[in-house]
């Protein structure tokens, strides 16, 4: 990864799939950014290889049903919402 | 495969699937929320389906033991370990903005399916079949997609189990492709594990192409390097059997027609629009690359190869088919119509141990499921009053009524008034004239018709329908028209 070399299209391609509009200076500061982030990942190459724990499998529950939020506490975080429904702009 | 003559020029039509089930469980995948239809949107929410920071997901038991009777019925590898992958991408389905799903280690692979089309069998190759979250719903307010003003999100669907089912692209018409849809759906009663009544509880992808006769070998495989030549259209937004069916023939239709003009067809997705009947094209979504798949540390890996052996299934509607040819002699088409779904099996079963198995075939294929069907009603609808049937069936068989009336006055009695078998034979008078009775009408009708009688008499045959439909009359209808032509033909001899 590190060999890579972080372009403004990557950034473009990256942002486009977080459906982030960005302005041109934007683009060029985050290529920056992007590549001195991703720079930090070699810092883990530092970090001795250690196995999962093996014991750790078929992790499951029960098929019973506990009790949902309520709605309104569902809903108390949102920026927005309507009969129940959040709300958001369109999407498509 | 379909193994037919292809013709130099010929244009051939390959099919892929992408099936999804949602896995009949009481809870979500991976919260205990209730999959149970709610009254309004949003009741059956928690942190986990909902995304909040720091939630955990824990796997639902049953959610596993669903796919593993889905792999044993496809015949699939269920392999030592499996695990969940995160698929990456921003919509507001997906609160989290990732899918929780399998990856390159799905729980089902390497099964097949066969299929039966105009008394043709294929074999349809199931590459894979695996485990992961249905996302929440979605409503576009004030427009359509594009239009819309602003969007409304219900996240009670979210986290619903949902079994993705990936065909080798083995289908070479619509028509098979309805047909393994129709036998995957059967397969997945039969099993407990899928309610085909449920909304939204069946959706396909489908991938056609159309590739050149001349590259179809005589056994109808076709070389993968053809196969990847050649450029395809995803179709999304397929609801049901009928709709694949008329999805993939307008797309079939729309392809050779560009190949035909010598157009190249543009590889892209297609968004099936069911109330128009075409097919139209969707701005293009993210390459499998741009998902940014990862591993789901917070779902450790699944080692449930063995359930394979610990998890019984019953017996599938191939198999019971071929048994009831053989065991009841029944032909092709009874068969198939007693072991359409588990229930209407057990019930010919049933009825078929107790009396003659070639009456209750009759019985239960053509005209209990025949009144059933016209009144757009299924066996589960009749669930509490299978015994009440088995009675009429009794009546038949013991000659207490004739087949006309158990079927015309008493079965279409059950089925529109709600009443028993015995009260209506009783309130109609049903129950069969005794000899005596019908003696005496044989009688009145050859003292009342001698013209029919001299006609007889000198050989014409249609005389005896004639006076047979008199002694039916007066009896009315209630006795056996063969005895009456039996008991007519002595009295004239």
């Amino acid at each position: 990864m590190s060999d890579d070399v972080v372009t403004p299209e990557d950034v473009r391609h990256v942002a486009g799939l977080a459906r982030v509009d960005l302005e041109d200076d934007e683009v060029e500061r985050f290529t920056e950014q992007f590549a001195d982030i991703l720079a930090y990942f070699e810092t883990l190459d530092a970090v001795p290889e250690v196995d999962s724990e093996a014991e750790l499998t078929n992790v499951m529950r029960p098929d019973e049903v506990r009790a949902s939020l309520e709605t309104a506490e569902a809903l108390q975080n949102a920026p927005d919402h309507e009969d129940d429904y959040f709300k958001g702009p369109n999407v498509s | 495969m379909t193994a037919q003559t292809v013709q130099q020029g010929d244009l051939v039509t390959v099919i892929g699937l992408e099936v999804h089930v949602q896995l009949e469980t009481n809870t979500k995948i991976f919260c205990g929320c209730s999959t149970a239809p709610a009254d309004g949107p949003n009741e059956h929410v928690c942190p986990v389906c909902l995304g909040l920071p720091g939630a955990l997901p824990v796997l639902n038991e049953a959610a596993v033991e669903a796919a593993v009777k889905i792999g044993k019925a496809i015949d699939a590898t269920i392999p030592e370990e499996t695990r969940f992958h995160r698929k990456n991408y921003y919509y507001p389905d997906l609160p989290k903005n990732f899918q929780i799903t399998q990856y390159d280690e799905p729980i089902c692979q390497d099964g097949e399916l066969e299929i039966s089309l105009e008394g043709e069998r294929h074999t349809i190759a199931i590459e894979r079949a695996h485990l992961e979250e249905d996302p929440g719903s979605l409503q576009h307010v004030g427009g359509s997609i594009d239009t819309a003003e602003y969007t409304l999100v219900d996240y009670n669907r979210a986290g619903t189990p949902l079994m993705e089912i990936v065909t080798a692209p083995d289908f070479r018409s619509p028509k098979e492709v309805r047909a393994f849809l129709a036998e995957l759906e059967e397969v997945l009663e039969y099993l407990a594990v899928f309610d085909a009544s449920r909304d939204g509880s069946l959706r396909v992808d489908a991938n056609l192409s159309i590739i050149d006769g001349e590259r179809v070998s005589d056994d109808g495989s076709i070389e993968l390097a053809d196969l990847e030549a050649a450029n395809r259209t995803e179709v999304k937004n397929i609801s049901s059997h009928k709709g694949a069916e008329k999805a993939l023939a307008y797309e079939e239709t729309r392809q050779k027609n560009a190949v035909r003009r010598g157009r190249e067809v543009e590889q892209e997705t297609r968004h099936w629009d069911e109330s128009r009947g075409i097919t139209v094209s969707m701005r293009s979504k993210e390459a499998e690359k741009d998902y940014r798949y990862f591993a789901e540390a917070d779902l450790p890996p699944l080692r449930v190869a063995h359930w394979k052996d610990e998890i019984a299934i019953p017996e599938l509607p191939k198999a019971r088919r071929e048994r009831f040819a053989s065991e009841y002699g029944l032909g092709e088409e009874a068969a198939s119509k007693l072991t359409s779904t588990k229930q209407v099996a057990d019930f010919y079963e049933d009825v078929a141990s107790e009396f003659d198995p070639d009456l209750a075939a009759t019985w239960v294929a053509d005209e209990l499921l025949g009144e059933l069907n016209y009144r757009d009603m299924q066996i589960t609808d009749i669930e509490g009053r299978l015994e009440e049937i088995a009675t009429l069936v009794e009546l038949v068989a013991t000659d207490e009524i004739t087949a006309k009336n158990a079927k015309e006055v008493v079965l279409r009695g059950m089925l529109d008034e709600r009443d028993d078998p015995e009260t209506i034979v009783d309130r109609e008078g049903l129950g069969k004239t005794d000899d005596d009775a019908v003696q005496a009408a044989v009688l009145e009708a050859i003292e009342e018709n001698p013209d029919a009688v001299a006609d007889y008499e000198a050989g014409e045959g249609g005389a005896i329908n004639f006076l047979v439909g008199q002694v039916m009359q007066k009896t009315g209808g209630s006795a056996d028209p063969g005895d009456v032509n039996g008991l007519l033909r002595a009295e004239l001899e």
